[in-house]
């Protein structure tokens, strides 16, 4: 018992120690050529969702190979299975007063990690100014400027753009629903074959903005001045819908799909006619790699689909912040985001303006194969709504918990 | 006979499983309600060798030289904590049975979340060795659990005998100790080394992700609905605890992997 | 088993248990005291001592509280009766048929290597809605499409968790049984036979007495183990509501900083749970046998 208390008491001094001391570092942004010089022979940690072996052969294919090649730098890639995991790490971190030499130096991040990273200082930054490439974007663009609401202002920088588009099998649905409405009517008449991922899954969770948008009747009054009684009485409409739709889901809503990728499977295997995805060619993707029918297509609804950018960010505590500044700036450089775009590579779309870019570059952006099941670039960019503000989404996302599915 | 038809009943229900991941992971389509696979091919596999190579082979090493190192540390402790326990009587020896195994039972999710903010302000998180120490807590206790009962029927009047004979500590110790408690060593060394190889959620707090061992990898690779490719990994998952059992088998003979979950 | 104990001396018991007990102390015991100080709020870094209740009580009124912990039970208990019991089968018919048949031994082996994670993929795909049960099914006509086929994965009874386990364990459960039945050698039952015993009553007065122990030991684990599991029911559970070990650690990784404490709680509650159920069957067991009842 003596030794025991005696180790306790030692654990408590360690503990004593560490906190006392501060580790208040004022930081200063590198400048570009300070930044590519001291990058040569990092290894840059890269925490990424490691969901999709196309994103993974990508960053450990083409990228890894580049950017030894180029830079001396070598990408680690990290797969984590949530991102929002490594944001929590990070917050645990800075709760224990690590300031330097932390090991994630790159992080595969938008929205509400964003949001939380940006106002709990957990981002190193503004380094997005810096980087040379970033010419080639239009910053201008709100998706670009704001992510989820929430101002960019140079802490993370831009990687591809997303759009939301509705999957379903030609073979089986021959004129699929083209609105919100009609999607519930065709639900309605068809009970158990249709589902959405449980949010806070990401994909989910933006279904359910569909609905918002759809049952409080505006997109734009939530870009900017809203009562908290407008939201209130909104979010209860939307809550009131998707209750009402519950029945009819797969399984009558007693479950869902815990991803976006279950509920692949499950409409790979028939289950449910619809899927969903955040990424415009992840059916041309899947089409390529066997996993849907050759006669899966897609469709965005009339009233638009919810658009965003996904960026890439450097922790405050990082250990290899110069070679982390250099891959984020290689992930815009034209051959990067092409490659990236290839549908037989990702198929993930540019976040580089095409009429920016050097014409030869422009062209080969406009040879680049389409897959088999992906909108045109017009069709896509005319029916693009805004993200809600982070704040409204998890207003949502825990409302969405608590009355449907808890049912209270 | 009847041996015959239980040895069957056992094989089938043991291999049943199996079946799904390797015609998955050879399987290029595979679409409902076909029984098997409408098209063959090596895509998830050349996923595994080429593109996920470098990382399944980080991934397997990380996770072989954690268990392997766990293991160790776990016997050279728990060897002589398994010996007092199973051989001397002494006061307060219960107590510190119940102690010492007590972490059998109880979860490696709670410890690992308590220490976590302590092993970051220590430097330990996120490091090998980091890990190394939050596995003990689960497979040290196993090991002592099981060299405990090795020395429970073991006569340490041949150790007398050698000693009296001339014979230096260390020679009494692998000349006459070792060879009779080998087989509960293996047993034991198998215990922890499985434990810790197939450990996901402790690593995971404790590792932060940087520490990418097998779990840590599939777990990332589930959450994707590629199934030929998630089944390829699960099968280079379970080759390396298969292939230690094959080796073991032929010491253990019919013994048994007695005690290990 | 232990023979007559020998006598050692404080040197020498300081000398082998000392390392063990050392590293148990801290990172077991100093692990859940540091996780009991964080789930308390005791902020001994900036010296101010403030205990607060707040993040436990949080967790108990929590309306969730009580289905998480129902379905946690639920789970590890029936997982470990239906293991045990087909475990009793299995190792008295290997006791009886295959003793000596290494290759039944070998065999019933290979789970004890493969880990949850793996097994719980496989069942993934065997009894997933679109899983190869499904597609047998209805391959041969029994079922119209695979939404008929019934809901085994991510569903109110956890049969795909119940599965793993029972697929995992026995073979644990029944070594354990085994390791003492091979000592035993048929003798005994014989013995019963002569007493005109039926099987049943032979069963119940010689052969349980004496595996007995070892069968409540596997359980034991067999119950805690799969009570503070987090792997099998994150992947195959329902939505909602989640076992105990989910909950606690989504809310341990919430980026929400508050919900953290909660995590920890919640964490300390399985331990808890664990090892006050653990002591209350061996309490019970104690007192059954003060009564004559034998078990």
């Amino acid at each position: 018992m003596i030794s025991f208390l005696k180790l306790t008491a030692t654990i408590s001094l360690f503990i004593l120690f560490f906190c006392s001391q501060s580790f208040a570092d004022e930081q200063k942004t590198l400048s570009w050529d300070e930044a590519v010089k001291t990058a040569k022979g990092q290894t840059v940690d890269w925490y990424m969702w490691g969901g999709s072996p196309a994103v993974n052969k990508y960053v450990n294919g083409f990228l890894a190979k580049n950017l030894r090649e180029k830079y001396g730098i070598t990408l680690r890639q990290v797969p984590v299975k949530d991102i929002a995991e490594v944001v929590s790490k990070l917050v645990v971190e800075k709760q224990a007063g690590k300031e330097s030499g932390g090991n994630v130096d790159l992080m595969w991040i938008n929205g509400e990690n964003f949001r939380t990273c940006k106002s709990n200082n957990l981002l190193y930054g503004p380094f997005a100014d810096v980087l040379p490439n970033i010419k080639y974007v239009d910053r201008t663009n709100p998706t670009v400027a704001n992510d989820f609401g929430t101002p960019v202002e140079n802490m993370e920088s831009p990687w591809g753009s997303a759009q939301v588009v509705m999957i379903y099998d030609s073979a089986r649905i021959s004129r699929p629903p083209q609105s919100i409405p009609a999607l519930i009517e065709w639900i309605h008449s068809n009970p158990g074959r249709f589902t959405y991922p449980a949010p806070p899954d990401f994909t989910g969770s933006v279904f359910i903005r569909h609905f918002f948008y759809h049952a409080s009747g505006s997109v734009d009054k939530w870009q900017g001045k809203y009562t908290e009684e407008d939201l209130r009485q909104a979010a209860d409409a939307t809550y009131a819908q998707l209750l009402q739709l519950k029945p009819f889901l797969w399984q009558k809503g007693a479950t869902y799909p815990e991803s976006p990728v279950r509920m692949n499977t499950l409409f790979a295997d028939g289950v449910i006619d619809f899927s969903f995805s955040y990424h415009q060619g992840e059916a041309s993707r899947n089409i390529l790699d066997g996993l849907f029918p050759e006669s899966v297509r897609t469709y965005v609804f009339e009233e638009g689909t919810i658009g965003n950018t996904h960026f890439v960010t450097i922790p405050y505590n990082a250990k290899d912040k110069a070679a982390a500044i250099v891959v984020a700036n290689y992930l815009l450089s034209p051959e990067a985001q092409l490659v990236k775009a290839d549908p037989g590579m990702w198929g993930d779309f540019p976040v580089v303006n095409l009429d920016r870019l050097p014409k030869e570059w422009h062209q080969k952006f406009l040879e680049l194969p389409r897959g088999k099941a992906t909108l045109t670039d017009r069709e896509l960019q005319a029916h693009q709504l805004p993200e809600l503000p982070s704040k409204i989404l998890i207003h949502l996302e825990k409302g969405w918990q608590k009355h449907v599915l808890k049912g209270r | 006979m009847r041996g015959k038809t239980l040895l069957l009943c056992v094989l089938v229900s043991v291999t049943l499983p199996f079946l799904p991941l390797l015609l998955w992971s050879v399987a290029d389509k595979w679409f409902y309600p076909a029984l098997f696979p409408q098209a063959f091919g090596t895509r998830a596999w050349s996923y595994v060798f080429t593109t996920a190579g470098s990382q399944i082979l980080d991934g397997l090493f990380t996770s072989f030289s954690l268990a392997l190192m766990t293991t160790i540390v776990s016997l050279l402790l728990g060897v002589p904590a398994g010996r007092a326990l199973g051989l001397y009587d002494f006061p307060g020896k219960k107590l510190t049975m119940l102690f010492l195994t007590l972490p059998i039972i109880v979860p490696p999710l709670s410890v690992s979340m308590g220490l976590h903010l302590w092993f970051i302000r220590l430097e330990l998180a996120e490091t090998f060795f980091g890990i190394v120490l939050i596995h003990l807590t689960f497979c040290l206790p196993y090991t002592i659990f099981v060299i405990r009962g090795v020395f429970s029927n073991y006569n340490p009047d041949f150790e007398a005998q050698a000693r009296s004979l001339g014979a230096p500590p260390l020679t009494v110790i692998f000349r006459v100790m070792f060879p009779v408690i080998l087989p509960g060593i293996i047993v034991a060394a198998l215990f922890s080394f499985l434990l810790s190889w197939s450990q996901y959620l402790s690593t995971l707090i404790i590792g932060g992700g940087k520490m990418l061992t097998l779990p840590i990898l599939l777990f990332s690779l589930i959450g994707s609905g590629d199934r030929p490719v998630a089944a390829a990994v699960s099968l280079v998952f379970i080759l390396p605890a298969f292939l230690a059992l094959l080796g073991s088998a032929h010491y253990l003979g019919r013994t048994g992997l007695k005690g290990i979950r | 088993m232990s023979g007559p104990g020998r006598k050692a001396s404080l040197h020498q018991l300081v000398y082998l248990l000392g390392p063990a007990l050392t590293i148990i102390l801290l990172l077991f015991g100093g692990g859940l005291l540091l996780g009991l100080f964080q789930a308390l709020d005791v902020s001994s870094a900036t010296g101010m001592k403030s205990i607060t209740f707040d993040h436990f009580r949080t967790v108990f009124t929590d309306p969730d509280f009580a289905g998480s912990i129902a379905l946690t039970l639920y789970i590890s208990l029936t997982s470990t009766l239906l293991a045990a019991s087909i475990s009793i089968v299995l190792a008295l018919a290997i006791a009886h048929w295959a003793a000596n048949n290494r290759i039944v031994n070998f065999i019933l082996q290979i789970p004890l290597t493969v880990p949850h994670l793996v097994i719980a993929i496989s069942f993934l795909l065997l009894l997933s809605p679109g899983g190869i049960f499904s597609r047998f099914f209805s391959f041969f006509g029994m079922i119209p499409s695979p939404s008929a086929f019934p809901l085994l994965v991510n569903d109110d009874y956890g049969v795909s968790i119940l599965v793993v386990y029972v697929w995992k364990e026995i073979p644990f459960i029944t070594f354990m049984l085994l390791s003492v039945l091979k000592n035993l050698g048929p003798e005994l039952s014989e013995v019963g036979a002569t007493l005109n015993g039926s099987r049943l009553q032979r069963f119940r007065y010689i052969t349980l007495p004496i595996i007995g122990p070892s069968l409540g030991a596997a359980c034991l684990i067999v119950f805690a183990f799969t009570f503070g599991a987090f792997e099998v029911p994150y992947l195959l559970g329902k939505t909602y509501p989640v076992s105990l070990p989910v909950w606690a650690y989504k809310n341990y990784s919430d980026i929400d900083l508050l919900a953290r404490p909660e995590g920890i709680a919640i964490g300390l509650i399985i331990a808890a749970t664990i090892t006050v159920s653990i002591t209350l069957s061996q309490v019970l067991i104690q007192f059954a046998r003060k009564r004559g009842v034998i078990i």
